[in-house]
């Protein structure tokens, strides 16, 4: 494989930065493919070799994260957040967010509000920070450091 | 006080640890659930086992917009050493990893960057 030149990063970029888009404006994968002026085959392909996924499976990652996002505000009731992340079948939407999360939109929502402590923050456990996870771990996952300082 | 942990941020953790110890080659430390995700560390076989790279899900959007943009901007977030870029650069593209450019000399250093596929520019290095 020869090394990717600047001018087809910068596309596949572009491309990335459009699939983030969700909204009722949202452009198609196809249109998208278009717009960067690559072709839809190409396109894919080289958009996976870059980021280790495809465009469509991207989009539906962008929609799904987006939607736990809203959904752990508590200010969108689940039908809202649906229209937001540009889907308009419910039960399309609920589908997928049962079969990708685990749980129904409305149980992840109930959820991560009972999460929430500080206004305006995420909770930490639905979408953990730099290194934050680490006050969770079991004594074991730092032995190495107790081993080369004994009490 | 010592540095023995380091992070980067992955979009996937399952398809990290694949990229991170099938393709880099580095040697899984320690998986532990953490409720959607894991605490993730890798070690280096070439290196003291000890110093852990933490796998970190990028689920925060703050996290996530600073990763896209870096990649946009082609700005490498970490850089691992090579004892020999001509034979690691072959090695890596013969396993399907897309390079921005050919291996450079910079300075002191010989260097190529690559995507490592979950998000992130890698620079690998190797000092002269």
């Amino acid at each position: 494989m020869k090394p990717m030149d600047q001018n087809e990063f910068e596309r596949l970029c572009r491309a990335r930065r459009m699939l983030a888009e969700l909204g009722e404006d949202a452009c198609s994968l196809r249109e998208i493919a278009r717009e960067v002026g690559i072709s839809p085959f190409h396109f894919i392909r080289q958009f996976e070799t870059l980021f280790g996924i495809t465009p469509h499976q991207l989009r539906i990652r962008t929609r799904l994260a987006q939607a736990k996002l809203l959904l752990a505000s508590g200010k969108h009731s689940v039908t809202e957040v649906c229209m937001e992340v540009g889907m308009s079948s419910l039960g399309s939407f609920s589908d997928l967010f049962q079969q990708r999360v685990g749980v129904a939109p409305s149980e992840y929502r109930r959820k991560a509000r009972s999460l929430i402590v500080v206004p305006g923050m995420l909770p930490e456990r639905l979408f953990p920070g730099c290194l934050s996870m680490m006050g969770h771990l079991p004594a074991h996952a730092f032995r190495n450091f107790q081993e080369a300082h004994p009490a | 006080m010592r540095i023995k942990l380091t992070s980067i941020m992955v979009d996937d953790q399952t398809k990290a640890l694949k990229f991170y110890t099938e393709v880099f080659g580095f040697l899984k430390k320690h998986e532990i659930p953490m409720g959607e995700f894991r605490w993730l560390t890798v070690t280096s076989p070439e290196g003291r086992d000890d110093l852990e790279l933490s796998l970190e899900p990028n689920a925060n959007p703050a996290g996530k917009a600073f990763q896209d943009a870096m990649f946009a901007q082609g700005i490498p977030l970490a850089a691992f050493e090579v004892a020999n870029m001509e034979k690691e650069y072959a090695r890596l593209k013969k396993l399907g990893v897309v390079f921005k450019g050919e291996p450079a000399k910079m300075g002191p250093v010989r260097i190529a960057i690559c995507s490592d596929t979950c998000g992130n520019l890698i620079q690998l290095y190797q000092p002269a």
